[in-house]
């Protein structure tokens, strides 16, 4: 693999571009300019076109630039992971609340971030859930009369 | 006039007249009832929700407690979203506007139109006059329309969306007078009334609560209003068709709407409680101080209104070129 | 009136005992509401509207706008601590409090953030007491291209907000311009970006990717260490939780910076808190002696935005009180009570209700007191927060993103949407991309967006519309912004020419 493919600025120029191409030819079907003035697509076709250009030097930078050896920033695979792994908890909490509100999904999530990621014992993990759910319903609900989310179920 | 729709409405007022708490059909309320409004708060329908819980609660017309909640976005798409996934709720209702009607001739996205909605009442129609700076050249609105025709595209009017009731007055009058004149959209009232009280364009279409302190300091001068009739507030300024332009402006109304499968005896319980609430003193003020024109309708006729204005509305938009998807 | 004999007047009426328990009320649920994210003056304002028809007028405007200048004063709590925006007028405060709370600094950046609201807010009093009229003249002289000019100013400060690379927070901006551009356009109805979602009709909230960006994101990125340090450190001792002499006088001209400034895009009605926080923190950073400091813990990187959002109250007010014109959401939510009250809101409203215009701005003047006098010691209990162990945290974190955008928003389709501007967020910062410019863009964009073709669409597609007295000047200030750190990198590489060759 060439250096430049394992770079960030690679990639992310690489992405950017794409979404740049994709908000300018949005920009082009709803028309630049109409009869009262400049149309939907007058600011977007500007700041899209920016955008390919930019990302193109981006990607143009990290392909020219000396392949750095040791002292380039390796990605830790290894973290990545585990911040996927928090992010994924957090969507399948949020993805509960339909059906078992905010309460218990919160209170899972605690849980999950307590005993799995910080792999703290169950005797601090599930005092702190099911504390942290109560605290969260007693400011909002009962002190503030706000609404959490509700689910089907609480 | 009075037609099959209307009566058990009328046989429920006239009962609950004689029996005050033992004739609302079926159906009362017993927690909480939420209000849906498409603006944010501060916005015109989220105030008139919030004025409504109050004259509720102090007429005594509900047993619970009413809150608004703010469904803002996409011109009434969100709030009538939100009201069609209440199916059968019977402690919701819904505030509309015109602009509820105008966005989903325009907006693809928005699945559920006022067709979709249960029709409970029509509460009030929204006057507007036309203004502008009272240092300005012109004293009529021939005047202006004249200076228009003469310079097409120089002089400039503030207004709200390109969907908005300014606009459609704006091209309905172009239309039967062949001036031309450029339309500024802002998004916040303030500014619209900023950018004329600054000199920035030369008139607006603006409400006659707001435009009434604005003429008594002696910064506007009203040429014209957007009413079948003079309004009480200006007795001295012409209507559209009085000042020499029969065009029909679509008149901005404000209505009650219910979710889709609420069940009848629901549906008629709000509309009896909105009859009601039309006939309190605190009501008569509420529009009094806010030179609202009272235009009362009941539900069978509130979706005659919503077809006419929704036809009416869609024809205008392909006279002035402006793309409509249903 | 003699300015005098009607503040005379207005401490009368602000003194009386039940226009000061409204005062203590307003200030105290201001400071509540926001520490909360997501719940702001305007919704607060409008539940307790009904609420408001059984007092007297005077004492429920007093109210009202205690809680309106309040929760500027609590916004700055979360920023602080949890890298959670409380109100959108603190989202810069993120940036510089956040990272002075990592080094055990959180109680001199809160502590900061009460003195500069204070002397700031009091200052946007002053000045609507003494030249609200004349410059009510100003709020009139802005329209649509000044406006743009001033957004162009705006996001070139996308210079100062840069990190290594100006490339990168180039492209950070200008996704923040597309993101503003979802939703339903003002002038043509079309929809843009809104992938066929009902629920993108109306745009994403900016908070929402703020609170994503920031503090999801955060969060994430936190997770990845798999021991990672406890706690954060915090100070002992009352004395070392606030701000010191020299913090104070390192800020002095923060104090100015934000109170002016503040107060000035106050007057706009098109402009707003979160826009005049931005601008004085760019201003902040542009005349700093040491902008290096910017970003990793400043302390008038917390001093100018937090006093600019107090002073932006004083200076919302003249519109709204001497010209009837609201220019934000909550400003037009007052300007809706003052009419269901019965009140005409107006030019000739200060006129026709002296008693009104100067109990409020008396109050005002108490209201500000009461704050720093109630926030001052709060520094010491918020602080505390941070002993939490860290995996804690994280979990407190994340609650108070999901209830704060749930509360501003109640839909699960937004909690989403906070979910991937999380992950977004924290592949920012894997790939050192900056996020200030991203939430800059986004603040900007829309506004610079409508002002632009809204100009055009006055001068009939002119340009020279742009180059009006007023915009002229900002955008010669915005072109100096951005040639000022090319000169000085010219210079610097001249230098080392010119060594190299000797």
């Amino acid at each position: 693999m060439k250096g430049y493919a394992r770079s960030g600025d690679f990639w992310s120029g690489m992405v950017l571009a794409a979404l740049g191409a994709y908000i300018v030819s949005e920009a082009w079907r709803w028309g630049y300019m109409t009869e009262e003035g400049p149309g939907p697509g007058f600011f977007p076709l500007w700041y899209g076109s920016l955008m390919v250009l930019l990302s193109l030097a981006l990607v143009a930078s990290a392909v020219l630039k000396r392949p750095a050896g040791t002292a380039r920033l390796v990605v830790r695979w290894n973290d990545v992971g585990r911040a996927l792994a928090c992010w994924a908890a957090f969507v399948a909490s949020i993805a509960l609340m339909p059906l078992a509100g905010f309460m218990v999904s919160f209170a899972l999530l605690t849980w999950f971030i307590v005993a799995v990621m910080a792999r703290r014992a169950q005797r601090v993990a599930l005092p702190l859930a099911v504390g942290g759910a109560l605290f969260f319903y007693a400011l909002f609900e009962l002190g503030l009369d706000l609404q959490l989310p509700h689910g089907m179920l609480f | 006039m009075f037609h099959a729709r209307m009566i058990p409405a009328a046989f429920l007022s006239v009962a609950s007249m004689l029996a005050p708490l033992a004739a609302h059909a079926d159906f009362k309320p017993t927690h909480t009832v939420e209000v849906i409004v498409h603006t944010g708060p501060g916005g015109g329908n989220d105030v008139l929700g919030r004025a409504i819980a109050h004259m509720m609660e102090k007429e005594k017309l509900l047993p619970v407690r009413m809150v608004v909640v703010n469904k803002p976005g996409g011109n009434g798409a969100v709030a009538a979203a939100a009201i069609a996934e209440k199916k059968d709720d019977p402690h919701t209702i819904g505030l509309i506007t015109s602009v509820w009607i105008a966005g989903p001739l325009t907006t693809s996205e928005a699945r559920i139109t006022l067709h979709d909605l249960k029709p409970i009442a029509q509460l009030v129609r929204e006057p507007a006059v036309f203004a502008v700076r009272a240092d300005s050249p012109f004293k009529s609105l021939k005047e202006f329309i004249d200076a228009a025709k003469a310079k097409p595209g120089t002089l400039r009017q503030s207004g709200g969306s390109v969907t908005s009731r300014d606009n459609i007055v704006r091209l309905s009058m172009q239309h039967a007078t062949g001036a031309k004149w450029a339309f500024v959209s802002f998004p916040g009232g303030g500014e619209r009334l900023a950018a004329l009280l600054g000199g920035h364009v030369d008139i607006m279409v603006i409400e006659p609560q707001e435009a009434g302190e604005q003429v008594r300091a002696g910064k506007l001068r009203v040429l014209a209003q957007l009413t079948e009739t003079r309004l009480a507030g200006y007795p001295d300024v012409p209507t559209l068709r009085e000042a020499g332009y029969d065009v029909t402006t679509t008149p901005q109304i404000r209505a009650v709407v219910a979710p889709p499968q609420m069940p009848a005896d629901a549906a008629a319980y709000w509309e009896e409680r909105f009859t009601k609430l039309h006939e309190t003193a605190s009501w008569k003020k509420y529009v009094a101080d806010n030179q609202l024109e009272d235009a009362f309708l009941h539900a069978g006729d509130l979706r005659k209104s919503i077809v006419e204005t929704e036809n009416r509305l869609r024809e205008q938009y392909q006279l002035a070129g402006i793309k409509t998807v249903r | 009136m003699d300015i005098f004999a009607g503040l005379l007047q207005g401490f009368q009426v602000a003194l009386s005992a039940n226009n000061l328990l409204m005062c203590v009320i307003g200030v105290v649920l201001g400071t509540v509401i926001g520490v909360l994210p997501g719940l702001g003056p305007p919704a607060t304002i409008a539940m307790l509207l009904p609420l408001t028809f059984k007092l007297e007028p005077t004492g429920a405007m007093i109210m009202l706008a205690g809680i309106y200048y309040g929760a500027k004063y609590g916004g700055s709590t979360t920023s602080i601590l949890l890298n959670v925006p409380g109100e959108s007028s603190s989202v810069v405060t993120c940036i510089d409090g956040y990272q002075m709370a990592r080094k055990g600094r959180a109680g001199a950046a809160l502590g900061m953030a009460a003195i500069s609201s204070f002397i700031a807010g009091t200052f946007g009093v002053v000045a609507l007491m003494l030249v609200a009229p004349p410059l009510a003249r100003l709020s009139l002289a802005f329209s649509a291209p000044e406006y743009f000019a001033l957004m162009v100013l705006g996001l070139t400060m996308v210079v100062l907000l840069a990190g290594e690379s100006l490339l990168k927070a180039l492209l950070a901006m200008l996704v923040g311009l597309w993101i503003a551009s979802m939703g339903t356009d003002l002038f043509t109805a079309t929809s843009r970006f809104t992938f066929g979602r009902v629920e993108l009709l109306g745009g994403i909230d900016f908070i929402i990717v703020a609170i994503g960006v920031f503090a999801v994101g955060e969060v994430l990125a936190n997770m990845e260490p798999t021991d990672p340090p406890e706690m954060l450190p915090v100070p002992k001792g009352w004395r070392n939780l606030l701000p010191t002499w020299d913090d104070m006088k390192r800020c002095r001209f923060a104090f100015v910076n934000g109170s002016v400034v503040g107060f000035l895009i106050g007057l706009l009605p098109g402009a707003g808190s979160t826009i005049a926080s931005f601008m004085s923190y760019g201003i902040e950073k542009a005349v700093s002696r040491h902008p290096e400091e910017f970003g990793h813990g400043a302390i008038e990187g917390v001093a100018a935005p937090e006093g600019s959002n107090n002073a932006e109250t004083g200076g919302a007010l003249v519109p709204l009180l001497t010209l009837g014109i609201p220019g934000s959401g909550t400003t037009a939510i007052l300007l809706a009570a003052l009419i269901l009250w019965g009140f005409k809101p107006g030019p000739l409203f200060i006129q026709d209700q002296p008693q009104l215009f100067w109990g409020l701005v008396a109050s005002m003047y108490i209201g500000n007191v009461l704050l720093l006098i109630l926030n001052l010691p709060l520094v010491a209990v918020f602080a505390q927060l941070l002993k939490m162990p860290s995996y804690a945290m994280n979990s407190l974190i994340l609650g108070v993103s999901i209830v704060g955008v749930y509360t501003a928003a109640s839909s699960l389709f937004q909690l989403g949407l906070l979910a991937v501007f999380g992950l977004f967020g924290y592949a920012m910062r894997k790939l050192d991309f900056p996020t200030a410019p991203l939430v800059l863009g986004l603040v900007l964009g829309d506004l610079m967006e409508k002002a632009l073709r809204q100009s055009l669409m006055m001068s009939g597609g002119d340009p020279s519309i742009l180059l009006r007295p007023i915009p002229s000047v900002l955008l010669g200030l915005a072109l100096l912004l951005l040639v000022g750190p090319l000169f000085k990198k010219f210079n610097a590489f001249r230098v080392k020419v010119i060594d190299s060759e000797a």
